[in-house]
């Protein structure tokens, strides 16, 4: 996984693009506190550059949503597709986080 | 153990170690003898050449080998290839080279020296090398035993999550009286896994199937298919209606599980004789209805996944069977392939494969791994559980 972000306007925008698997796990802790300290009232991930997740990539959304929230902040998905659009679809995620 | 240190500085684990000195000097014997024992060392033994060397090694035990190269009968080179090949990679070989013999030390290293000391010996220097390989020794020992130890915990728990599944006397007992019949395979990726199956009694007409697959591998991941064992036990009064056996599942799971932890599950009421399948999914890979006619459709496999929001709501679905249809249900590991993405597997390959499979009697579950990863016994990356239910035709 890699991600690409300026870390400022608002919404903040990140990038997210490869593979978010279990072994991302420290590196997306980091970019999910970073998010959650930024100033910006929203956060938007933009998923159309990953092209696949597992459950820990899910876990990790769920995560940094919570850490997002618990500061008055919102976390918006976007840019689904292919297989990481069909998890989300499947586990209805978007009962959790808003997914444009 | 008691690691207090001795005037010399030396634990007794230390000066219990027992070092074998191999020279073909008597008087440098005794020199390297008598620097040990000044040190604390008291468990020396002796050998004047490479043959007498290997001679007390085959009926004692050493912790450590000081060895001279040049000796009759059979050289330093000799010992540290014969010591490796009986006695393993962790023996420490101190060898004495000496200064002139650059030559020596490269070959003593290729032939499995752990270290080189110069010869004439340095006193300072060759007790400092002795402790510190001894440390190594034990440090390694320590670390062995402690694997040894968790390999032995993880086994114990491995066959305490196996005896929660259900086992054909289960299947006897619940699936077959109803009409229906039941292949099962299981197989965690690291030991301990987060994927967990089971069947149960409705009424008597009608059995439960019940899959989960618990977010992560491995030991959190077992300890919470644990938990929800022990929810699923209490959970009677819902057995009949699968998403309020959802909906409850998840209300208990919900302030137990961490932030980042979920379960994706499905939980099927199945009852054969009426020809009815009712069923309820929270994010799990969509479960594939193979018609006794040769076609498929998939279930809908959609709905919040477990564990996140306590008071999320899940739906019933509805679906009419015939004798001789069939359910597949599978965990995700059986189709995403996340180190080839392009083989990944979509619902048709799996209904294709399982349909194939499925009318060959005996080892289902072996054929259709066979023929979906292209070998008996592929390293799984994730927990693997698939479930096929038939009803029986009449």
């Amino acid at each position: 996984m890699e991600y690409r972000s300026e870390f400022s306007g608002d919404p903040l925008v990140v990038e997210i693009q490869g593979v978010l698997t279990f072994d991302d796990h420290e590196r997306f802790r980091e970019l999910a506190a970073a998010v959650a300290d930024s100033e910006a009232a929203t956060v938007v991930l933009d998923l159309s550059g990953l092209t696949m997740i597992d459950s820990a990539g899910i876990g990790m959304l769920i995560m940094t949503n919570d850490r997002v929230v618990k500061r008055g902040k919102t976390l918006r998905l976007r840019g689904v597709q292919g297989q990481v659009a069909k998890v989300v679809e499947l586990s209805r995620i978007e009962q959790l986080i808003p997914v444009d | 153990m008691d690691d207090t240190p001795s005037q010399t500085g030396l634990s007794p684990a230390d000066r219990g170690a027992r070092i074998l000195v191999v020279d073909d000097q008597p008087s440098s014997r005794a020199l390297i003898g008598s620097l040990l024992k000044a040190e604390g060392y008291s468990r020396l033994a002796y050998a004047g050449d490479g043959v007498a060397a290997m001679d007390w090694l085959a009926e004692n035990e050493a912790d450590m080998i000081i060895l001279d190269i040049r000796m009759p009968r059979m050289d330093g080179f000799e010992v540290c290839r014969a010591v490796r090949g009986r006695l393993g990679r962790t023996m420490p070989i101190l060898v004495q080279t000496g200064v002139q013999e650059a030559d020596s030390r490269v070959e003593a290293f290729r032939a499995g020296a752990s270290d080189i000391v110069a010869k004439p010996v340095n006193a300072g220097e060759l007790v400092s090398r002795v402790r510190l390989h001894l440390e190594r020794r034990q440090m390694i020992h320590r670390l062995q035993r402690y694997q040894d130890r968790m390999e032995d915990e993880l086994r114990a728990a491995q066959s305490m999550q196996l005896d929660l599944l259900p086992g054909p006397a289960d299947i006897d007992a619940i699936v077959r009286p109803r009409g229906g019949s039941l292949t099962a395979f299981y197989r965690a990726s690291h030991m301990l896994g987060g994927d967990l199956w089971q069947v149960f009694p409705v009424d008597e007409t009608r059995f439960g199937i019940f899959m989960v697959d618990l977010s992560g591998h491995g030991v959190s991941a077992a300890i919470n298919a644990f938990r929800v064992h022990m929810i699923t036990a209490g959970l009677s009064a819902e057995r009949h209606d699968p998403a309020q056996w959802l909906a409850a599942l998840n209300r208990r799971l919900a302030p137990i599980l961490p932030v980042e932890h979920f379960a994706t599950a499905f939980y099927a009421v199945i009852d054969p004789g009426a020809g009815r399948l009712h069923y309820a999914a929270a994010g799990a890979p969509p479960p594939l209805l193979l018609r006794a006619d040769g076609s498929w459709e998939a279930l809908c496999g959609g709905g919040l996944i477990l564990g996140c929001l306590a008071d999320a709501a899940y739906e019933t679905h509805a679906m009419d069977l015939s004798p001789g249809d069939r359910l597949f249900a599978y965990s995700d590991a059986l189709c995403e392939d996340f180190e080839q993405p392009d083989r990944s597997l979509d619902a048709g390959e799996i209904a294709e494969a399982v349909q194939a499979e499925a009318g060959g009697g005996e080892a289902f579950a072996d054929r259709l791994i066979a023929r979906l990863f292209g070998r008996a016994d592929p390293d799984f990356r994730d927990d693997l559980t698939f479930l096929l239910v038939g009803m029986t035709p009449s």
